[in-house]
Protein backbone atom coordinates (compact mmCIF):
# COMPACT_ATOMS: atom_id res chain seq x y z
CA UNK A 1 0.00 0.00 0.00
CA UNK A 2 1.04 3.58 -0.59
CA UNK A 3 1.79 5.71 2.40
CA UNK A 4 0.18 9.14 2.79
CA UNK A 5 2.81 10.94 0.73
CA UNK A 6 2.83 8.40 -2.08
CA UNK A 7 -0.93 8.43 -2.19
CA UNK A 8 -1.02 12.23 -2.36
CA UNK A 9 1.51 12.13 -5.22
CA UNK A 10 -0.86 9.84 -7.09
CA UNK A 11 -3.77 12.22 -6.39
CA UNK A 12 -1.90 15.27 -7.67
CA UNK A 13 0.13 13.75 -10.48
CA UNK A 14 -2.54 11.70 -12.19
CA UNK A 15 -1.54 8.33 -10.76
CA UNK A 16 -3.82 5.80 -9.23
CA UNK A 17 -4.45 6.75 -5.61
CA UNK A 18 -5.50 3.85 -3.45
CA UNK A 19 -7.71 5.99 -1.25
CA UNK A 20 -8.76 9.60 -0.75
CA UNK A 21 -5.89 11.74 0.43
CA UNK A 22 -7.15 13.03 3.75
CA UNK A 23 -6.88 16.71 4.71
CA UNK A 24 -3.31 17.76 5.61
CA UNK A 25 -2.08 14.21 6.30
CA UNK A 26 0.83 14.41 3.84
CA UNK A 27 2.04 17.96 4.36
CA UNK A 28 3.65 19.44 7.43
CA UNK A 29 3.48 23.23 7.57
CA UNK A 30 6.67 24.80 8.89
CA UNK A 31 7.95 28.25 9.77
CA UNK A 32 11.22 30.13 9.29
CA UNK A 33 13.30 32.81 11.05
CA UNK A 34 11.09 35.63 9.80
CA UNK A 35 8.57 34.40 12.36
CA UNK A 36 11.07 35.33 15.09
CA UNK A 37 11.19 38.91 13.87
CA UNK A 38 7.54 39.34 13.03
CA UNK A 39 5.53 39.79 16.24
CA UNK A 40 2.10 38.19 16.11
CA UNK A 41 -0.79 38.96 18.41
CA UNK A 42 -1.47 36.01 20.69
CA UNK A 43 -4.97 35.35 22.01
CA UNK A 44 -5.90 38.15 24.35
CA UNK A 45 -3.28 40.58 23.03
CA UNK A 46 -4.22 43.84 21.41
CA UNK A 47 -2.30 46.28 19.22
CA UNK A 48 0.74 44.14 18.45
CA UNK A 49 2.76 45.74 15.64
CA UNK A 50 4.30 43.29 13.16
CA UNK A 51 7.46 43.64 11.09
CA UNK A 52 5.59 45.52 8.35
CA UNK A 53 4.19 48.01 10.84
CA UNK A 54 0.71 46.48 10.72
CA UNK A 55 -1.11 46.57 14.06
CA UNK A 56 -2.94 43.36 14.91
CA UNK A 57 -5.32 42.55 17.72
CA UNK A 58 -6.57 39.19 18.94
CA UNK A 59 -9.31 39.78 21.51
CA UNK A 60 -9.85 36.75 23.72
CA UNK A 61 -13.40 36.22 22.48
CA UNK A 62 -12.57 35.88 18.78
CA UNK A 63 -10.96 32.98 16.89
CA UNK A 64 -8.07 34.82 15.26
CA UNK A 65 -6.03 38.01 15.00
CA UNK A 66 -7.11 40.86 12.75
CA UNK A 67 -5.30 43.92 11.42
CA UNK A 68 -6.45 47.17 13.00
CA UNK A 69 -7.24 49.90 10.50
CA UNK A 70 -8.10 52.93 12.56
CA UNK A 71 -6.68 56.07 10.87
CA UNK A 72 -3.82 56.32 13.38
CA UNK A 73 -2.73 52.71 12.83
CA UNK A 74 -3.12 52.18 9.12
CA UNK A 75 0.32 51.78 7.48
CA UNK A 76 -0.35 52.87 3.90
CA UNK A 77 -2.40 55.99 4.38
CA UNK A 78 -2.60 56.67 0.66
CA UNK A 79 -1.91 54.02 -1.98
CA UNK A 80 -0.87 56.68 -4.45
CA UNK A 81 2.07 57.45 -2.16
CA UNK A 82 2.67 53.98 -0.72
CA UNK A 83 6.46 54.40 -0.96
CA UNK A 84 6.25 57.13 1.65
CA UNK A 85 4.72 54.78 4.17
CA UNK A 86 5.88 51.23 3.49
CA UNK A 87 9.24 49.72 4.30
CA UNK A 88 9.67 45.99 3.82
CA UNK A 89 11.31 44.29 6.79
CA UNK A 90 14.78 42.82 6.66
CA UNK A 91 15.25 39.22 5.60
CA UNK A 92 18.79 38.90 6.87
CA UNK A 93 18.92 36.23 9.52
CA UNK A 94 21.83 34.65 11.34
CA UNK A 95 23.05 31.12 10.70
CA UNK A 96 21.91 30.22 14.22
CA UNK A 97 18.39 31.41 13.46
CA UNK A 98 18.22 29.40 10.26
CA UNK A 99 19.57 26.36 12.14
CA UNK A 100 16.67 26.39 14.62
CA UNK A 101 14.18 26.02 11.77
CA UNK A 102 16.33 23.69 9.68
CA UNK A 103 16.15 21.23 12.55
CA UNK A 104 12.34 21.32 12.32
CA UNK A 105 12.44 20.69 8.57
CA UNK A 106 14.93 17.86 9.06
CA UNK A 107 12.69 16.27 11.66
CA UNK A 108 9.97 15.62 9.07
CA UNK A 109 10.11 12.11 7.64
CA UNK A 110 9.95 13.08 4.00
CA UNK A 111 9.31 9.56 2.85
CA UNK A 112 5.86 9.99 4.41
CA UNK A 113 5.08 13.70 4.22
CA UNK A 114 6.09 16.92 2.51
CA UNK A 115 7.83 19.64 4.50
CA UNK A 116 6.17 22.84 3.38
CA UNK A 117 7.10 26.42 4.10
CA UNK A 118 4.09 28.31 5.39
CA UNK A 119 3.77 31.76 3.82
CA UNK A 120 1.11 34.24 4.90
CA UNK A 121 -0.14 36.75 4.10
CA UNK A 122 0.17 36.84 0.32
CA UNK A 123 0.49 39.80 -2.03
CA UNK A 124 -3.12 40.94 -2.03
CA UNK A 125 -3.52 40.30 1.68
CA UNK A 126 -0.33 42.25 2.41
CA UNK A 127 -1.76 45.16 0.45
CA UNK A 128 -4.95 45.27 2.46
CA UNK A 129 -3.34 44.48 5.78
CA UNK A 130 -1.18 47.54 5.23
CA UNK A 131 -3.79 49.84 3.76
CA UNK A 132 -7.26 48.50 4.56
CA UNK A 133 -9.24 46.36 2.14
CA UNK A 134 -11.58 49.04 0.89
CA UNK A 135 -8.79 51.47 0.10
CA UNK A 136 -6.78 48.64 -1.46
CA UNK A 137 -9.62 47.59 -3.73
CA UNK A 138 -10.34 51.15 -4.82
CA UNK A 139 -6.66 51.72 -5.50
CA UNK A 140 -6.79 49.24 -8.38
CA UNK A 141 -8.87 51.89 -10.14
CA UNK A 142 -7.64 55.09 -8.61
CA UNK A 143 -3.87 54.65 -8.88
CA UNK A 144 -3.22 51.69 -11.13
CA UNK A 145 0.45 52.48 -11.84
CA UNK A 146 1.31 52.90 -8.18
CA UNK A 147 -0.42 49.62 -7.34
CA UNK A 148 1.61 47.86 -10.02
CA UNK A 149 4.75 49.28 -8.44
CA UNK A 150 3.61 48.23 -4.98
CA UNK A 151 2.92 44.67 -6.11
CA UNK A 152 6.36 44.57 -7.75
CA UNK A 153 7.92 45.72 -4.47
CA UNK A 154 6.04 43.04 -2.50
CA UNK A 155 6.94 40.41 -5.10
CA UNK A 156 10.62 41.25 -4.86
CA UNK A 157 10.44 40.88 -1.09
CA UNK A 158 8.71 37.53 -1.47
CA UNK A 159 11.35 36.34 -3.93
CA UNK A 160 14.11 37.27 -1.53
CA UNK A 161 12.22 35.48 1.22
CA UNK A 162 11.84 32.40 -1.02
CA UNK A 163 15.55 32.49 -1.80
CA UNK A 164 16.48 32.40 1.89
CA UNK A 165 13.98 29.67 2.69
CA UNK A 166 14.89 27.42 -0.23
CA UNK A 167 18.63 27.82 0.33
CA UNK A 168 18.62 27.34 4.07
CA UNK A 169 15.65 25.12 4.85
CA UNK A 170 15.15 23.12 1.65
CA UNK A 171 11.39 22.64 1.75
CA UNK A 172 9.88 20.28 -0.81
CA UNK A 173 6.60 22.19 -0.93
CA UNK A 174 5.28 25.65 -0.19
CA UNK A 175 1.93 26.45 1.37
CA UNK A 176 1.10 30.00 0.42
CA UNK A 177 -1.88 31.99 1.62
CA UNK A 178 -3.66 34.75 -0.26
CA UNK A 179 -7.44 34.97 -0.08
CA UNK A 180 -8.89 36.08 -3.36
CA UNK A 181 -12.58 36.05 -2.64
CA UNK A 182 -15.53 35.69 -0.36
CA UNK A 183 -17.72 32.62 -0.09
CA UNK A 184 -19.72 33.47 -3.18
CA UNK A 185 -17.54 35.65 -5.35
CA UNK A 186 -14.00 36.69 -6.13
CA UNK A 187 -12.99 40.06 -4.70
CA UNK A 188 -12.27 41.38 -8.17
CA UNK A 189 -12.98 40.58 -11.79
CA UNK A 190 -10.90 38.00 -13.62
CA UNK A 191 -9.51 40.79 -15.82
CA UNK A 192 -8.32 42.83 -12.85
CA UNK A 193 -6.87 39.74 -11.18
CA UNK A 194 -4.96 38.89 -14.32
CA UNK A 195 -3.68 42.40 -14.77
CA UNK A 196 -2.28 42.71 -11.26
CA UNK A 197 -1.49 39.29 -9.85
CA UNK A 198 -0.91 36.53 -12.38
CA UNK A 199 2.60 37.52 -13.50
CA UNK A 200 3.70 38.28 -9.94
CA UNK A 201 2.64 34.86 -8.69
CA UNK A 202 4.06 33.14 -11.76
CA UNK A 203 7.42 34.54 -10.82
CA UNK A 204 7.17 33.58 -7.15
CA UNK A 205 5.87 30.06 -7.75
CA UNK A 206 8.36 29.43 -10.55
CA UNK A 207 11.12 30.23 -8.07
CA UNK A 208 9.83 27.70 -5.54
CA UNK A 209 9.39 25.06 -8.23
CA UNK A 210 12.90 25.60 -9.53
CA UNK A 211 14.42 25.49 -6.07
CA UNK A 212 13.29 22.21 -4.64
CA UNK A 213 9.56 22.55 -4.12
CA UNK A 214 7.70 19.86 -5.95
CA UNK A 215 4.33 21.33 -5.10
CA UNK A 216 2.87 24.76 -4.65
CA UNK A 217 -0.20 24.72 -2.44
CA UNK A 218 -2.13 27.96 -2.60
CA UNK A 219 -4.70 28.72 0.08
CA UNK A 220 -7.74 30.85 -0.70
CA UNK A 221 -10.80 29.77 1.26
CA UNK A 222 -13.28 31.33 -1.03
CA UNK A 223 -15.13 31.09 -4.26
CA UNK A 224 -12.56 31.14 -7.04
CA UNK A 225 -13.80 28.87 -9.83
CA UNK A 226 -13.41 31.63 -12.39
CA UNK A 227 -9.74 32.03 -11.43
CA UNK A 228 -8.80 28.38 -11.91
CA UNK A 229 -7.24 28.81 -15.40
CA UNK A 230 -5.12 31.63 -13.93
CA UNK A 231 -4.16 29.51 -10.94
CA UNK A 232 -2.92 26.84 -13.35
CA UNK A 233 -0.96 29.45 -15.28
CA UNK A 234 0.57 30.74 -12.04
CA UNK A 235 1.95 27.29 -11.32
CA UNK A 236 -0.35 26.32 -8.48
CA UNK A 237 -0.43 22.55 -8.06
CA UNK A 238 -3.03 22.43 -5.33
CA UNK A 239 -5.73 24.98 -4.56
CA UNK A 240 -6.40 24.54 -0.87
CA UNK A 241 -9.48 26.13 0.64
CA UNK A 242 -11.77 25.75 -2.35
CA UNK A 243 -15.20 26.04 -0.81
CA UNK A 244 -18.23 24.01 -1.77
CA UNK A 245 -19.67 27.08 -3.52
CA UNK A 246 -17.23 26.33 -6.36
CA UNK A 247 -19.06 23.23 -7.59
CA UNK A 248 -16.03 21.04 -7.06
CA UNK A 249 -17.46 17.94 -8.76
CA UNK A 250 -17.53 19.91 -12.02
CA UNK A 251 -14.17 21.60 -11.47
CA UNK A 252 -12.42 18.33 -10.62
CA UNK A 253 -13.76 16.80 -13.83
CA UNK A 254 -12.73 19.80 -15.91
CA UNK A 255 -9.36 20.67 -14.39
CA UNK A 256 -8.40 17.82 -12.05
CA UNK A 257 -5.59 16.66 -14.33
CA UNK A 258 -3.95 20.10 -14.15
CA UNK A 259 -4.61 21.29 -10.62
CA UNK A 260 -5.76 19.48 -7.48
CA UNK A 261 -8.67 20.84 -5.47
CA UNK A 262 -8.15 20.56 -1.72
CA UNK A 263 -11.21 21.55 0.23
CA UNK A 264 -14.95 21.08 -0.10
CA UNK A 265 -15.72 21.23 3.61
CA UNK A 266 -16.51 24.80 4.56
CA UNK A 267 -16.46 25.87 8.18
CA UNK A 268 -20.17 26.62 8.00
CA UNK A 269 -20.84 23.03 6.87
CA UNK A 270 -18.85 21.09 9.43
CA UNK A 271 -16.99 23.31 11.89
CA UNK A 272 -20.02 24.08 14.00
CA UNK A 273 -21.01 23.96 17.61
CA UNK A 274 -23.75 21.46 16.80
CA UNK A 275 -21.54 19.14 14.70
CA UNK A 276 -21.61 15.42 15.47
CA UNK A 277 -19.56 12.57 13.98
CA UNK A 278 -22.71 11.21 12.32
CA UNK A 279 -23.56 14.55 10.73
CA UNK A 280 -20.02 14.95 9.42
CA UNK A 281 -19.96 11.40 8.10
CA UNK A 282 -23.17 11.99 6.16
CA UNK A 283 -21.80 15.23 4.68
CA UNK A 284 -18.52 13.53 3.75
CA UNK A 285 -20.15 10.53 2.12
CA UNK A 286 -22.53 12.67 0.09
CA UNK A 287 -19.73 14.98 -1.01
CA UNK A 288 -17.25 12.27 -1.95
CA UNK A 289 -20.00 10.45 -3.85
CA UNK A 290 -20.68 13.68 -5.75
CA UNK A 291 -17.03 14.27 -6.65
CA UNK A 292 -16.67 10.61 -7.54
CA UNK A 293 -12.88 10.44 -7.83
CA UNK A 294 -9.82 10.58 -5.59
CA UNK A 295 -7.75 11.98 -8.48
CA UNK A 296 -7.28 15.72 -8.48
CA UNK A 297 -9.22 16.11 -5.25
CA UNK A 298 -8.17 16.17 -1.60
CA UNK A 299 -11.14 16.34 0.74
CA UNK A 300 -10.17 18.91 3.34
CA UNK A 301 -11.49 21.44 5.78
CA UNK A 302 -11.44 24.82 4.01
CA UNK A 303 -9.38 26.64 6.62
CA UNK A 304 -5.77 27.34 5.78
CA UNK A 305 -4.01 24.93 8.09
CA UNK A 306 -4.68 21.65 9.88
CA UNK A 307 -7.21 21.78 12.69
CA UNK A 308 -10.64 23.26 13.24
CA UNK A 309 -12.30 25.91 15.36
CA UNK A 310 -14.14 23.17 17.29
CA UNK A 311 -11.19 20.84 17.93
CA UNK A 312 -13.00 17.53 17.61
CA UNK A 313 -14.37 18.42 14.16
CA UNK A 314 -11.05 17.94 12.35
CA UNK A 315 -10.69 14.45 13.81
CA UNK A 316 -14.26 13.51 12.93
CA UNK A 317 -13.68 14.75 9.40
CA UNK A 318 -10.48 12.71 9.11
CA UNK A 319 -12.25 9.62 10.47
CA UNK A 320 -15.17 10.00 8.06
CA UNK A 321 -12.89 10.37 5.02
CA UNK A 322 -10.85 7.32 6.04
CA UNK A 323 -14.03 5.35 6.61
CA UNK A 324 -15.24 6.28 3.14
CA UNK A 325 -12.01 4.93 1.64
CA UNK A 326 -12.49 1.74 3.68
CA UNK A 327 -16.15 1.32 2.73
CA UNK A 328 -16.00 2.35 -0.91
CA UNK A 329 -12.44 1.69 -2.08
CA UNK A 330 -11.67 -1.55 -0.29
CA UNK A 331 -8.86 -0.15 1.82
CA UNK A 332 -8.18 -1.78 5.18
CA UNK A 333 -7.93 0.48 8.21
CA UNK A 334 -4.46 -0.82 9.10
CA UNK A 335 -3.25 -0.01 5.58
CA UNK A 336 -3.82 3.72 6.10
CA UNK A 337 -0.51 5.07 7.33
CA UNK A 338 0.50 8.64 8.03
CA UNK A 339 2.67 10.69 10.37
CA UNK A 340 1.04 11.88 13.61
CA UNK A 341 -1.41 14.64 12.77
CA UNK A 342 -0.19 18.21 12.87
CA UNK A 343 -2.69 20.64 14.38
CA UNK A 344 -1.82 24.23 13.59
CA UNK A 345 -4.99 26.15 14.31
CA UNK B 1 -29.00 65.54 -19.51
CA UNK B 2 -27.04 66.79 -16.48
CA UNK B 3 -28.74 64.27 -14.19
CA UNK B 4 -28.00 61.56 -16.73
CA UNK B 5 -24.33 62.54 -16.52
CA UNK B 6 -24.40 62.27 -12.73
CA UNK B 7 -26.01 58.84 -13.08
CA UNK B 8 -23.28 57.68 -15.48
CA UNK B 9 -20.45 59.01 -13.35
CA UNK B 10 -21.78 57.31 -10.21
CA UNK B 11 -22.36 54.06 -12.05
CA UNK B 12 -18.82 54.14 -13.46
CA UNK B 13 -17.27 55.34 -10.19
CA UNK B 14 -15.67 58.50 -11.56
CA UNK B 15 -15.09 60.17 -8.22
CA UNK B 16 -12.83 62.90 -9.58
CA UNK B 17 -15.46 64.13 -12.03
CA UNK B 18 -18.62 63.96 -9.96
CA UNK B 19 -18.37 67.29 -8.10
CA UNK B 20 -18.27 69.26 -11.32
CA UNK B 21 -21.15 67.29 -12.82
CA UNK B 22 -23.33 67.87 -9.76
CA UNK B 23 -22.55 71.59 -9.81
CA UNK B 24 -23.44 71.73 -13.50
CA UNK B 25 -26.72 69.95 -12.85
CA UNK B 26 -27.56 72.46 -10.12
CA UNK B 27 -26.63 75.35 -12.40
CA UNK B 28 -28.88 73.88 -15.10
CA UNK B 29 -31.75 74.15 -12.66
CA UNK B 30 -32.13 70.52 -11.63
CA UNK B 31 -33.30 70.23 -8.05
CA UNK B 32 -30.96 68.76 -5.48
CA UNK B 33 -33.55 66.12 -4.58
CA UNK B 34 -33.88 65.06 -8.23
CA UNK B 35 -30.12 64.87 -8.63
CA UNK B 36 -29.92 62.74 -5.48
CA UNK B 37 -32.80 60.44 -6.34
CA UNK B 38 -32.62 60.16 -10.13
CA UNK B 39 -28.90 60.67 -10.58
CA UNK B 40 -27.29 59.00 -7.61
CA UNK B 41 -29.64 56.64 -5.81
CA UNK B 42 -30.91 55.17 -9.08
CA UNK B 43 -27.33 54.70 -10.27
CA UNK B 44 -26.45 52.90 -7.04
CA UNK B 45 -29.53 50.69 -7.45
CA UNK B 46 -28.14 49.71 -10.84
CA UNK B 47 -24.69 49.13 -9.32
CA UNK B 48 -26.23 46.95 -6.63
CA UNK B 49 -28.13 44.95 -9.22
CA UNK B 50 -24.98 44.40 -11.29
CA UNK B 51 -23.07 43.35 -8.17
CA UNK B 52 -25.79 40.90 -7.23
CA UNK B 53 -25.71 39.44 -10.73
CA UNK B 54 -21.94 39.06 -10.67
CA UNK B 55 -21.42 41.58 -13.47
CA UNK B 56 -19.26 43.80 -11.28
CA UNK B 57 -17.19 43.19 -8.17
CA UNK B 58 -16.33 44.88 -4.89
CA UNK B 59 -13.89 47.47 -6.32
CA UNK B 60 -16.50 48.76 -8.78
CA UNK B 61 -19.10 48.95 -6.05
CA UNK B 62 -16.71 50.78 -3.73
CA UNK B 63 -15.71 53.41 -6.24
CA UNK B 64 -19.35 53.96 -7.20
CA UNK B 65 -20.26 54.46 -3.53
CA UNK B 66 -17.29 56.78 -3.04
CA UNK B 67 -18.38 58.78 -6.08
CA UNK B 68 -21.88 59.11 -4.73
CA UNK B 69 -20.53 60.22 -1.36
CA UNK B 70 -18.49 62.95 -3.02
CA UNK B 71 -21.51 64.01 -5.03
CA UNK B 72 -23.69 64.17 -1.91
CA UNK B 73 -21.11 66.47 -0.28
CA UNK B 74 -21.70 68.96 -3.07
CA UNK B 75 -25.45 68.49 -2.84
CA UNK B 76 -25.77 68.73 0.92
CA UNK B 77 -25.98 72.54 1.23
CA UNK B 78 -28.83 72.39 -1.28
CA UNK B 79 -30.78 69.62 0.41
CA UNK B 80 -33.27 70.03 3.23
CA UNK B 81 -31.82 68.69 6.48
CA UNK B 82 -32.06 64.93 6.57
CA UNK B 83 -32.92 64.50 2.90
CA UNK B 84 -29.81 62.42 2.33
CA UNK B 85 -30.99 59.95 4.95
CA UNK B 86 -34.66 60.31 4.20
CA UNK B 87 -35.54 56.63 4.46
CA UNK B 88 -34.71 56.61 8.17
CA UNK B 89 -32.10 55.29 10.53
CA UNK B 90 -30.47 51.90 10.51
CA UNK B 91 -28.25 50.57 13.29
CA UNK B 92 -25.67 48.06 12.14
CA UNK B 93 -22.85 46.04 13.67
CA UNK B 94 -20.96 42.75 13.60
CA UNK B 95 -21.85 40.75 16.68
CA UNK B 96 -19.68 40.04 19.74
CA UNK B 97 -16.63 37.90 19.07
CA UNK B 98 -16.53 38.69 15.36
CA UNK B 99 -14.14 41.21 13.82
CA UNK B 100 -15.20 40.89 10.19
CA UNK B 101 -16.23 44.15 8.65
CA UNK B 102 -15.92 43.99 4.86
CA UNK B 103 -19.44 42.70 4.25
CA UNK B 104 -20.88 45.00 6.88
CA UNK B 105 -19.18 48.00 5.32
CA UNK B 106 -20.53 47.10 1.89
CA UNK B 107 -24.00 46.89 3.38
CA UNK B 108 -23.52 50.34 4.95
CA UNK B 109 -22.53 51.81 1.59
CA UNK B 110 -25.54 50.33 -0.12
CA UNK B 111 -27.89 51.43 2.67
CA UNK B 112 -26.53 54.98 2.65
CA UNK B 113 -26.68 55.05 -1.11
CA UNK B 114 -30.29 53.92 -0.94
CA UNK B 115 -31.13 56.86 1.33
CA UNK B 116 -30.77 55.54 4.88
CA UNK B 117 -28.87 57.19 7.70
CA UNK B 118 -26.63 54.48 9.13
CA UNK B 119 -25.30 54.24 12.68
CA UNK B 120 -22.29 51.95 12.42
CA UNK B 121 -21.42 50.27 15.72
CA UNK B 122 -18.38 48.58 14.19
CA UNK B 123 -17.27 45.03 14.97
CA UNK B 124 -17.36 42.84 18.09
CA UNK B 125 -20.51 44.61 19.26
CA UNK B 126 -22.18 43.39 22.44
CA UNK B 127 -25.88 42.61 22.36
CA UNK B 128 -26.44 45.27 25.01
CA UNK B 129 -24.83 47.88 22.75
CA UNK B 130 -27.40 47.22 19.99
CA UNK B 131 -30.21 47.73 22.49
CA UNK B 132 -28.64 50.83 24.10
CA UNK B 133 -28.12 52.39 20.68
CA UNK B 134 -31.72 51.80 19.74
CA UNK B 135 -32.88 53.33 23.01
CA UNK B 136 -30.78 56.39 22.25
CA UNK B 137 -32.22 56.47 18.71
CA UNK B 138 -35.84 55.35 19.04
CA UNK B 139 -36.65 56.55 15.52
CA UNK B 140 -34.47 53.75 14.11
CA UNK B 141 -36.31 51.70 11.51
CA UNK B 142 -34.01 48.67 11.25
CA UNK B 143 -31.30 46.94 13.27
CA UNK B 144 -28.86 44.93 11.13
CA UNK B 145 -26.63 42.32 12.76
CA UNK B 146 -23.88 40.45 10.99
CA UNK B 147 -21.93 37.27 11.84
CA UNK B 148 -19.22 35.82 9.60
CA UNK B 149 -18.20 32.83 11.66
CA UNK B 150 -19.92 29.66 12.75
CA UNK B 151 -18.53 30.43 16.20
CA UNK B 152 -20.38 33.74 16.35
CA UNK B 153 -23.75 32.42 15.18
CA UNK B 154 -24.69 31.88 18.86
CA UNK B 155 -23.81 35.54 19.55
CA UNK B 156 -26.09 36.55 16.68
CA UNK B 157 -28.84 34.39 18.15
CA UNK B 158 -28.33 35.97 21.60
CA UNK B 159 -28.34 39.48 20.13
CA UNK B 160 -31.59 38.92 18.27
CA UNK B 161 -33.10 37.26 21.35
CA UNK B 162 -32.27 40.30 23.47
CA UNK B 163 -33.73 42.68 20.88
CA UNK B 164 -36.83 40.48 20.60
CA UNK B 165 -37.33 40.73 24.36
CA UNK B 166 -37.42 44.53 24.33
CA UNK B 167 -40.63 46.52 24.62
CA UNK B 168 -39.66 48.46 21.49
CA UNK B 169 -39.46 45.31 19.35
CA UNK B 170 -42.73 46.02 17.58
CA UNK B 171 -41.36 49.33 16.30
CA UNK B 172 -38.18 48.08 14.68
CA UNK B 173 -37.25 45.45 12.14
CA UNK B 174 -34.28 43.13 12.61
CA UNK B 175 -32.18 42.01 9.64
CA UNK B 176 -29.34 39.47 9.79
CA UNK B 177 -26.62 38.42 7.39
CA UNK B 178 -23.15 36.93 6.98
CA UNK B 179 -21.52 33.95 5.30
CA UNK B 180 -22.78 31.12 7.54
CA UNK B 181 -26.27 32.61 7.98
CA UNK B 182 -29.26 31.25 6.12
CA UNK B 183 -32.95 32.05 5.88
CA UNK B 184 -33.64 29.02 8.05
CA UNK B 185 -31.29 30.29 10.77
CA UNK B 186 -32.81 33.76 10.55
CA UNK B 187 -36.28 32.25 10.99
CA UNK B 188 -35.10 30.09 13.88
CA UNK B 189 -33.68 33.02 15.83
CA UNK B 190 -36.63 35.31 15.16
CA UNK B 191 -35.15 37.89 12.78
CA UNK B 192 -37.48 39.67 10.38
CA UNK B 193 -35.29 39.26 7.34
CA UNK B 194 -32.14 37.68 5.96
CA UNK B 195 -30.45 38.71 2.75
CA UNK B 196 -27.42 37.19 1.14
CA UNK B 197 -25.62 40.25 -0.16
CA UNK B 198 -25.31 44.00 0.28
CA UNK B 199 -27.50 44.94 -2.67
CA UNK B 200 -30.32 42.65 -1.58
CA UNK B 201 -30.02 44.03 1.94
CA UNK B 202 -30.58 47.60 0.75
CA UNK B 203 -33.54 46.49 -1.36
CA UNK B 204 -35.10 44.55 1.50
CA UNK B 205 -34.44 47.40 3.94
CA UNK B 206 -36.40 49.75 1.68
CA UNK B 207 -39.35 47.35 1.74
CA UNK B 208 -39.19 46.97 5.51
CA UNK B 209 -38.89 50.71 6.11
CA UNK B 210 -41.74 51.60 3.78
Amino acid sequence: MMNARENMDAVIKGGNPERFCNNYEAIQLLFDPFAMHNPRAAKGQENVVDAWGVTNSFPANVPGAFPVHTPDKIVIKDFEEWEKYLKAPSLDFTAEEWAIFKAQYDAVDRSQSYAATFVAPGLFERMHHCGGIENALMAFYECEDEVHDLIKYLTEWELKYAEGVCKNLKPDAVFHHDDWGSMKSTFMSVGMFEEFFVDAYKEIYKYYHEHGCKYVFHHSDSYGATLVPDMIEMGIDVWQGCMSSNDLPTLVKKYGDKITFMGGFDGAMVDREDATPEMIKEIVYNYLDAVGTAKGFIPCIAQGGPGSVYPQVYHWLMDAIDQYSIDKMGVKKEEITRLPLQILF
Amino acid sequence: MAIADVYKLVEKGKSKLIAEAVEEALEDGDSAVDILNDGMIKAMDKVGEKFKNGEIFVPEMLIAAKTMKKGVEVLKPHLATGAAGALGKVIIGTVAGDLHDIGKNLVIMMLESAGFEVIDLGVDVSKEKFVETYEANPDTKIICCSALLTTTMPALKDTVALINAQPFRGSVKVMVGGAPISQAFADEIGADAYTEDAASCAKKAKELAA
